[in-house]
């Protein structure tokens, strides 16, 4: 029995030889993803490939699940300075262009466009906000926007009603009444999930609202410690404390959907990517809206949150073919097409990066049933650059230990702890001057 | 024949360097060549800057360790933290977990009802995987739907954001570890209570010793090389925990849960850091070396007294 089993083993590893050796004159691309969204990224992945390699005979994809974006950051980044290959093509976040830019692993996309006949239509396409990440300081486009999304605000539109509010807050003033007209013992007015390690990507709609991001074009400067970021995080800080509408020190980031949707929070401040979650799981009239407007424009132009999300990174080390470049650069316009897109999108709820994905099907229909996907889609309009530098991880790292420890109450003097970690910033970016 | 003893005695003297060989070979390259490497890392630092990536490290000498003690430096700030934070954890699960343990094994030696039940129930956290026990503990502690505060609420109060105040999230780990491991410690007491002639105690009983007398004078030196023992394991447990901060607000707001494995896992993202990362795994071996050692040296020159 066991000398069968064995036989069979040995015979299916040599089939499985054989058809690796026939598949050698296929160009293989090694395409590493992270976890998308809690659904079957693994088993769409492998649609879109077989969908792929059938337009495209000669070129196999190798489709690698690779973790949580750390994780996927982490193996690549661990293979290559290992001396290994890597991968040719991976999903990682926006903000990881300087990482891998200033390590000479990536190739910009800019070449491969460049070489296209229609190469600046493909690009206009995409909405302006989302390339913000993914182009360099000389305007060289590096990496393609792919599965990407942007903080929005959700209400319970049923709750709102009941205390007799027809349409939701447009700036922070009216976000403000509002939240403590429904905050009660049981619930609470609005959440903004900046507890629980990353408060940057929230704060930073804030500081967009207040007037001034934190990060601009240049890579090599960031500005944490004007008055527009002080008094964003204070407002910030405030909704928790005086104005008394959320717990002290933020909400967690995975607590915050399900308050929401077990009627314990009237607002929250919450990511596209959950979209379809909280429409699919809500009981009450869910209603989104563009994230509140601030001082700096209350005439609309306040309004704006960062983007988020992942983009398609070509890798080479300068040893890879023109064959393999080419069927690279296939691939990654394969899954940026208006096509993929709108399947990409409509299937996870990410927002899909052109503007033809809109009118393509499935996402088309989809939209059409549920207007509130269009409000995080016209909602770009106004996002702007999600945080990222030379050095983001250990900036990022020491931005967000400052908002907690202001957040929190450990810091009350917020421009003292701002202007602290603003020398320490300085300091790591000096080295890239 | 002759000819051949030489040969054969050649072999012999290679036998057992052959035999060992594998092993030696592993060890070699994974634990002896990393451990030169990490220490030959924490006294460099990756090279800065714009196209950095081809050049060598530079040399830096203790500088890297310097920054870590330096509290103005955006990783001294958090290593520091993070290492009395770290100490804090390993004293509690320590001083509250190991006699929590011993606690329970005294408690569950007796025959009485239930006895397999009650064993289990307290042995069966342990059992648990790590991530998915904290996972569990994560929702009892969330804010806004969680037991402990819904608990909290029926008694009148407003509740804790357990998870999200920074004076409660270390708490909040400390409390899942000990829950986690206190069982765990527990089987080894009662090994340890089973191998306890059951007639010493009967013969002091007659000799009038009480209870506690008993305790003192019996049981805890005759266990002392369990507690030895547990002592140690749970103090470099301590020390090496990670997985609960995944789920477990992820180090705390401002660092103020976390621990000084997890501040090593968190910077290894960027080459830049490779430096202080390798010199703050040099000081967590070197806590966790000292505490073994001085507790083996303690223990054994009590026992030769």
């Amino acid at each position: 029995m066991s000398c069968t089993r064995i036989a069979c083993l040995v015979l299916l590893l040599i089939a499985m030889t054989a058809g690796a050796a026939m598949a050698q004159d296929d160009v293989v691309i090694d395409f590493y993803f992270p976890s998308a969204t809690a659904n079957d990224a693994e088993g769409i992945f492998q649609r879109y490939a077989d969908m792929f390699q059938e337009e495209n005979p000669g070129i196999t994809i190798n489709s690698v699940f690779s973790g949580s974006y750390t994780d996927t950051r982490n193996t690549i980044l661990t293979e290559l300075q290992g001396g290994g290959a890597g991968p040719d093509v991976a999903v990682m976040l926006s903000i990881d262009l300087y990482s891998f830019a200033e390590e000479g692993y990536i190739v910009p996309a800019q070449s491969f466009i460049d070489a296209m006949e229609d190469g600046d239509a493909y690009v206009s396409d995409f909405f302006p906000a989302l390339m913000a990440n993914g182009v360099d300081e000389m305007g060289t486009v590096w990496s393609i926007p792919f599965q990407r999304s942007t903080p929005i605000l959700y209400y319970n539109a049923d709750l709102l009603a009941e205390a007799g509010y027809d349409a939701p807050p447009t700036n922070n003033t009216e976000l403000v009444e509002i939240a403590q007209a429904l905050t009660t013992d049981e619930r609470d007015g609005l959440l903004v999930p900046v507890a629980g390690g990353f408060p940057i990507w929230m704060y930073q709609s804030f500081a967009i609202a207040y007037g001034r991001n934190i990060v601009s074009d240049d890579p090599t400067e960031v500005y944490f410690n004007t008055p527009e970021a002080v008094a964003a995080v204070e407002f910030v800080r405030s909704l928790g404390t005086d104005l008394g509408v959320g717990p002290a020190g933020g909400a967690a980031w995975g607590d915050t959907p399900v308050a929401f949707l077990a009627g314990q929070a009237a607002m929250i401040y919450h990511t596209t990517g959950n979209l379809s979650r909280i429409l699919d799981g809500a009981e009450f009239e869910v209603g989104v809206w563009y994230l509140p407007s601030g001082p700096a424009g209350e005439d609309g132009s306040g309004y704006g949150s960062p983007t988020g999300g992942g983009n398609l990174y070509i890798f080479d080390d300068g040893s890879k073919s023109d064959e393999e470049l080419d069927a690279i650069w296939k691939w990654v316009l394969f899954l940026s097409s208006p096509q993929i897109q709108s399947d990409w999108g409509a299937t996870t709820g990410y927002i899909a990066s052109n503007a033809t994905a809109w009118e393509t099907e499935p996402l088309a229909s989809r939209a059409m049933e549920y207007p509130q996907y269009g409000v995080a889609r016209d909602q770009l309009q106004y996002a702007d650059k999600e945080f990222s530098s030379y050095a983001t991880i250990t900036i990022q790292g020491i931005i967000n230990k400052t908002l907690e420890s202001i957040l929190t109450g450990e810091s009350e003097d917020a421009q003292a702890a701002m202007d602290a970690a603003q020398a320490q910033i300085d300091g790591i970016l000096a080295e890239y001057k | 024949m002759r000819a051949q003893s030489p040969r054969r005695s050649h072999l012999s003297v290679l036998q057992p360097y052959l035999l060992i060989a594998p092993t030696l070979i592993l060890v070699l390259m994974f634990n002896v060549l990393p451990a030169i490497k990490t220490v030959y890392d924490s006294t460099h630092r990756p090279a800065r800057g714009l196209n950095a990536a081809g050049k060598a490290p530079d040399y830096v000498g203790l500088q890297n360790f310097r920054d870590l003690f330096d509290e103005a430096h955006y990783m001294g700030t958090r290593f520091q933290r993070t290492l009395r934070n770290t100490i804090v954890f390993a004293l509690a699960t320590v001083v509250i977990g190991v006699p929590l343990g011993l606690l329970l094994a005294l408690l569950l030696n007796h025959k009485q009802p239930l006895l397999g039940l009650w064993r289990f129930a307290v042995f069966y956290p342990s059992l648990l995987p790590l991530i998915g026990a904290a996972s569990i503990w994560s929702f009892i502690f969330s804010d806004s739907i969680g037991l402990a505060n819904a608990v909290l609420k029926s008694l009148g109060h407003p509740g804790l954001n357990w998870l999200g105040d920074r004076n409660l999230v270390l708490l909040s780990v400390i409390v899942v570890n000990i829950w986690k491991q206190a069982g765990y410690f527990m089987i080894f007491f009662l090994a340890g209570l089973q191998n306890i002639p059951r007639d010493i105690y009967e013969s002091a009983s007659l000799d009038g010793a009480s209870d506690r007398q008993q305790f003192t004078a019996l049981t805890l030196p005759l266990l002392r090389r369990t507690l030895l023992f547990v002592i140690v394991i749970s103090f470099i447990f301590a020390f090496q925990t990670v997985e609960q901060l995944q789920a477990l607000g992820e180090g705390g707001p401002n660092d103020s849960a976390n621990l000084l494995l997890y501040l090593i896992f968190q910077n290894i993202s960027e080459r830049r850091n490779w430096g202080y990362v390798n010199a703050m795994t040099i000081v967590l071996i070197g806590v966790v070396l000292t505490f073994t050692i001085a507790n083996f040296l303690l223990f054994e020159r009590d026992e030769s007294n």
